[in-house]
């Protein structure tokens, strides 16, 4: 902490501003500057633009509620592929500065800046700036970028001056600095910890820090160990660099609004889930072992099941029969639903097969044939070309498909060669000329 | 090696050790010390399988090849694709219903077709200079060439036309 020193390490948070609403911003010129939220399809605003803001217009409001405070408010539909190529974009931005580069969410970055100075022949902070001056010139978004010594410091930099904020925080500057942060901008400061801090009379990340390791350790524990070293500018959390190569778990879940009680529905509902969650799980080359299935109720109460299949397995006809059975379990008649999920867990490689005395080998063989054979279908067609009878009844209550009537217009304006389900990796921009 | 293996006695570890050996996984050096006798370090995983030999005559070839991606986009993250609806660039061979791939945030050059704003409108045409003026010129006689007044906007250069047929 009390470092001489500017930056033993050099670390940068960038963090998109109002991303969603941005990312239609930067599409549709003619919604610049005006309040504008996403989330029509679920009812509630996912994302609100900062003129959307500034008139009160919170996340996660309800829509009706945030039309009561602003009649002027436009409401749009979320459209993630879009919003998914755009992050991609501002990934691969950075990452021509530096190679180290995490994604730590759809709109946050975190970059490794050190040793870039002798190739760049600028300090730090003018190599930060030039990332998010590029990202605003060929992306169109406004990013807000924080720079210090350590993830945690750099998170709470880029907190600092939002939207379209520049925060350096240099180690010899900490003391400063920290002695009026707040400590609920710290990642990693739960309502808990900053409850347990006030106890002892700390209001501001200085006074945590001012303290003995040994006290952080005995009511913090490992973490709070971890943090107090970031705070002071001593890096303990290094970038995660990988792209995904496997998982623990796989899930998909997906709400539906209205809810509903009609069991043909939940069901293709989940079986619907669960053929996403296994083309995800093939992709990775994975099996799974046990599968969870659970619903929630109108009312927001939660219902699951867990079981272990016969054999480890990524293949959808077998993986249904015991999908449908402890959906029998968890379903009850008379109840709305909002949502349905599942859980695969206990993920092997698909290589390593273990067969067990009452499996049938040519009938193996043949399952994975047809899985071959539907994720070749649907590279070529889009997911869910072809699925099961089951979800079929998805149809039976259409007003579900499109939720309040919308879908993003990348959906609906295809141009010619686009279908439905596969649009060109490019995003349209919506000018007339 | 007592406490490492839980013998009580040395009597047991050197029974141990001589079933090691007889295993061949440990063996005694020129100095009566032991050491491992295969590879205690499993394998390693293989991340991939290299094709062995040599790459087909084809292969070598296509190396330098450019997929049609490549050949029209030279910036991905700042290519966006504009429709067109307007016929005024028709002389320049752009039809309304093309669509055109746009570079934000490059440096237009004299000649370079251009996506504007001005003074609130979004136009597409020749960018041109006359001195320090800016004028956008369009390729269609029935239009009139435009001097930003107010503000002007360079958005982007338009860097290739596609025309889908099928």
């Amino acid at each position: 902490m009390y470092s001489v020193s500017s930056f033993p390490q050099a670390i940068a948070h960038i963090d998109a501003d109002a991303f969603f609403t941005s990312v239609e911003q930067a599409l549709h010129p003619e919604l610049k500057g005006k309040p504008v939220v996403t989330g029509k399809e679920r009812g509630i605003v996912a994302c609100a633009s900062y003129e959307a803001k500034a008139l009160g217009v919170k996340r996660p409001m309800q829509l009706f509620e945030a039309r009561k405070i602003c009649p002027r408010l436009i409401c749009l539909p979320s459209d993630y592929e879009t919003y998914s190529l755009f992050s991609k974009r501002l990934v691969a931005i950075v990452r021509r500065f530096t190679p180290a580069v995490e994604e730590y969410s759809i709109d946050e970055v975190f970059a490794e800046l050190d040793g870039l100075r002798r190739i760049y022949r600028m300090g730090y902070p003018e190599i930060a700036w030039k990332i998010k001056e590029t990202i605003q010139r060929e992306i169109g978004i406004t990013v807000s970028v924080g720079l210090s010594a350590s993830k945690t410091l750099a998170k709470i930099a880029s907190k600092e001056n939002k939207p379209d904020g520049f925060t350096v925080l240099r180690a010899r500057e900490l003391q400063c600095f920290l002695a009026k942060t707040p400590l609920d901008r710290v990642c990693g400061f739960g309502p808990n910890s900053v409850m347990l801090l006030k106890k002892f009379g700390i209001h501001y990340v200085l006074g945590f820090i001012q303290k003995e390791e040994s006290w952080a350790r005995r009511f913090f524990g490992k973490i709070g160990v971890e943090l107090w070293h970031e705070l002071r500018g001593e890096k303990v959390y290094g970038l995660v660099l990988e792209e995904k190569t496997g998982c623990q778990t796989v899930s998909k879940t997906k709400t539906f609004t209205p809810p509903s009680g009609d069991k043909d529905f939940v069901k293709a509902q989940l079986i619907r889930n669960l053929e996403s969650a296994l083309i995800k799980l093939r992709r990775y080359k994975l099996q799974a072992g046990r599968l969870a299935v659970h619903v929630r109720t109108h009312d927001f109460k939660s219902w699951g099941v867990e079981a272990d299949f016969d054999r480890s397995t990524s293949s959808t006809l077998h993986a249904v029969s015991l999908a449908a059975e402890l959906f029998e379990k968890v379903f009850k008649s008379g109840v709305c639903y909002r949502l349905t999920g599942v859980v695969l867990s206990q993920l092997t490689e698909d290589r390593t097969v273990q067969y067990s005395l009452f499996d049938s080998l040519p009938k193996i063989r043949a399952l994975r044939s047809l899985d071959r054979v539907i994720d070749g279908t649907h590279e070529f067609y889009g997911k869910h070309t072809l699925h099961l009878g089951t979800v079929l009844w998805l149809g039976k209550h259409r007003q579900h498909l499109n939720q309040r009537g919308d879908l993003p217009q990348r959906k609906t304006r295809l141009l010619r060669g686009e279908t439905f389900r596969r649009r060109l990796n490019i995003p349209l921009w919506q000018i007339a000329v | 090696m007592q406490q490492l293996f839980g013998y009580r006695s040395k009597g047991g570890v050197a029974r141990l050790m001589a079933h090691l050996i007889k295993r061949g996984v440990v063996r005694r050096d020129g100095r009566g010390r032991f050491v491992p006798a295969v590879a205690l370090i499993p394998g390693l995983k293989l991340l991939g399988s290299i094709q062995a030999g040599f790459p087909s005559p084809a292969e070598e070839e296509l190396v330098d090849t450019l997929s049609l991606d490549e050949y029209l986009i030279h910036k991905p993250e700042a290519s966006y694709l504009v429709k067109v609806t307007g016929d005024s660039m028709i002389e320049a061979g752009i039809c309304p219903g093309d669509l055109v791939i746009v570079e934000r945030g490059r440096n237009p050059k004299f000649g370079d077709i251009v996506i504007a704003e001005v003074d609130g409108q979004w136009t597409m045409k020749y960018f041109e200079k006359a001195g320090s003026k800016t004028v956008l010129r369009p390729a269609n006689k029935r239009y009139k060439e435009i001097i930003p007044k107010e503000t002007l906007t360079i958005a982007g250069v338009v860097v290739a036309t596609i025309r889908k047929y099928h």
